[in-house]
């Protein structure tokens, strides 16, 4: 059983339909990046868990408690960080964190070491200025830290580093992977080199459906085409193998770019050793003959279109 | 108004000098302090707060002064 | 509970920090001193600005006209500026995002609206009793002679309505999304209230009623009788609003 579950949720603004049955399982100690374009239904779905949104159909549950709409009492089990969080301007990181550990109920004592624990965590330990003086960076590393603060099992992060530069980046994503033994983390994102970064697993949303779901390794192997590229020494060589009659046939296509032919092979019994029997059959010898890895970015277009 | 008459109100006049000196000062420590306002500039913002009685630093702190 | 008094304890740092109440208090200050002043100026200013012969006998000026100023500032004065200070209640909160990191904390919504409710008839109570003690203190230094009757009672119709309008405000704050609408509601009914006064019969279970008929309870020609049932039926209106309040909230989309 999952941490988060998420089952067939339904959700409309006005006409506009963002989420059509969603369906999604976060498993417990993992940081789950959640994809999708912008306006995908990334926000719309985190405020759901969170109990802010109402969705029009569906179920979710947190640590096995169905989420309510309204007043959720499965909040305590959540941490949140908003995409642009904001903090009472007045306070000192300090008041703020004291705050919210009286509202969640912690004790004075515990507040407070946590508080240090985590303000030394994220980089704000000394910072004694107003709230309303931080940078965007540093408002977001107080964010992380007061998510932070009740120990919850499930740490949400609504695209925690769109808005920063590459140094606030990493920082963010440095916090995310120290935290990932104690909680599970789930942070929705466009920048995909963030998610390969961090992630171990990956849901992507696409028309408010799950279009991608599984860890990241599983689904590059999942999706892994039957696909070659091929370098050759000269150009001459390559437009040779290129225009060869053996390989003009529906199930093959290829490409070139200078001395490069990739090619795609979409029947599944022929394989690399048919392209190595032309090739011996020509006596070209290629500079390199490889398999082609699949990147996320390639897996992200190909699912988005 | 005649020296005997403006003693009869200093105990009316010296509270509302205070409370006015008290809320332009306040304000424009701020107004020095904090120069992101809403709309307008420090110049405007600092003349204001202490040459309009009162009505001044309350339009400041209400309308002014920029987010926190 | 333990929501409801630490969200409180916050809602008065922020009042003190945004220098609200110092706004707050300072214009009812200023109103309190001024509304003796002005009981004893105006007469004197009118005397020297008619010098050139047709003298007019001015009543001379007592207690009852100091009164009379409190009345009017503190009502239409007082109450505005109230009512626009605390216009962004939950509108600031909501737009900034600031209140989302609290609710996801596990605030309690309802703490939410009964702790600003606190906070607001606090400030409220703080400034009217200023005023009406610096008032008071000046009167008594001024005309020495004077005796104002129903004068706790009055004030107390007005506080209580001052309570009414906050709660009006508030629940106009859950209704809409920014400060301006609230406004807009909270300003429509009182409108309303005063149309409804215009029928002689509503008078007695029209809470603005508290705050018209100030002028009459201290002159004597208002009975302190005529107004429990007002006094009753805002009592409830309020409580009803409140309740009304914490409802919508507890299901408006964030």
């Amino acid at each position: 059983m999952g941490i988060l579950e998420v089952n067939q949720l339904f959700k409309r603004f006005g006409n506009h339909e963002v989420l059509s049955g969603f369906d999604m399982d976060v498993p417990e100690h993992s940081i789950f990046g959640f994809v999708g374009q912008n306006g995908a239904g990334k926000t719309t779905t985190m405020k759901i868990v969170l109990g802010l949104l109402k969705p029009d159909s569906g179920r979710v549950t947190v640590c096995g408690e169905k989420v309510t709409y309204g007043e959720t009492k499965t909040n305590r089990n959540i941490g949140f960080l908003p995409d642009v969080p904001e903090f009472y301007g007045y306070m000192r990181p300090m008041e703020y964190l004291k705050l919210c550990g009286e509202i969640t109920g912690l004790t004075k004592a515990k507040t407070k070491s946590k508080s240090e624990e985590l303000l030394s965590l994220v980089g704000l330990k000394d910072e004694k200025k107003k709230i309303s003086g931080f940078s965007r960076g540093m408002k977001q590393r107080l964010g992380i830290a007061q998510a932070l603060l009740n120990e919850p099992k499930l740490l949400i992060c609504d695209e925690p580093t769109s808005a920063l530069d590459p140094i606030g980046r990493k920082e963010i994503l440095d916090i995310l992977l120290a935290v990932k033994g104690k909680t599970t983390v789930v942070f929705s994102t466009h920048i995909l080199s963030d998610v390969e970064r961090v992630c171990d697993r990956i849901a992507v949303l696409h028309k408010g459906k799950l279009a991608l779901h599984g860890t990241l390794s599983e689904i590059k192997e999942r999706h892994r085409h039957n696909g070659l590229v091929l370098e050759f020494g000269s150009a001459e060589e390559a437009s040779l193998f290129e225009n060869t009659e053996e390989l003009k046939q529906p199930s093959i296509s290829l490409s070139r770019d200078g001395n490069t032919v990739t090619a795609l092979l979409t029947n599944h019994d022929m394989g690399g050793h048919f392209l190595l029997g032309v090739l011996s059959q020509k006596r070209i010898v290629p500079l390199k003959f490889a398999v082609m890895e699949p990147t996320l970015e390639s897996l992200f277009m190909e699912v988005v279109q | 108004m005649d020296l005997a008459m403006l003693k009869e109100y200093l105990p009316f006049l010296i509270p509302l000098v205070i409370a006015q000196l008290a809320l332009g000062i306040t304000a424009l420590v701020h107004v020095l302090r904090y120069p992101h306002y809403r709309f307008g500039n420090k110049v405007m913002w600092a003349i204001i707060v202490m040459l309009v009685q009162f009505i001044g630093p309350a339009a400041y702190f209400a309308f002014g002064r920029g987010n926190e | 509970m333990r929501n409801y008094s630490a969200f409180l304890k916050k809602e008065v740092l922020e009042y003190t920090k945004t220098y609200k109440l110092l706004i707050m208090l300072m214009v009812f200050a200023v109103f309190g001193i001024t509304n003796p002043l002005m009981a004893k100026l105006l007469p004197e200013i009118l005397r020297k600005l008619m010098t050139d012969g047709n003298i007019m006998t001015l009543p001379e000026a007592t207690a009852y006209d100091a009164w009379t100023q409190f009345f009017k500032n503190a009502t239409q004065m007082g109450l505005i500026v109230m009512v626009i200070l605390f216009s962004g209640v939950l509108s600031s909160e909501l737009s900034k995002g600031t209140l989302i990191n609290m609710l996801t904390k596990g605030l309690s919504r309802t703490a939410v609206i009964l702790s600003k409710y606190t906070c607001m008839v606090l400030v409220w109570t703080i400034s009217i009793a200023l005023c009406f003690a610096l008032t008071y203190g000046y009167t008594v230094y001024l005309f020495p002679a004077g005796e104002t009757a129903n004068l706790i009672f009055s004030t107390f119709c007005l506080w209580l309505f001052g309570v009414f309008l906050l709660v009006v405000l508030l629940l106009s704050a859950t209704l809409t999304k920014s400060n301006y609408g609230c406004l807009l509601i909270t300003g429509a009914a009182a409108v309303v209230c005063m149309l409804v006064n215009i029928i002689p019969a509503a008078h007695r279970y029209n809470p603005i009623s508290l705050a018209t008929d100030n002028l009459g309870l201290i002159s004597n020609s208002i009975a302190v009788s005529s107004l429990y049932c007002t006094i009753l039926i805002s009592c409830l209106l309020s409580l009803l609003f409140v309740f009304l309040s914490v409802l919508i909230f507890r299901k408006k989309q964030l």
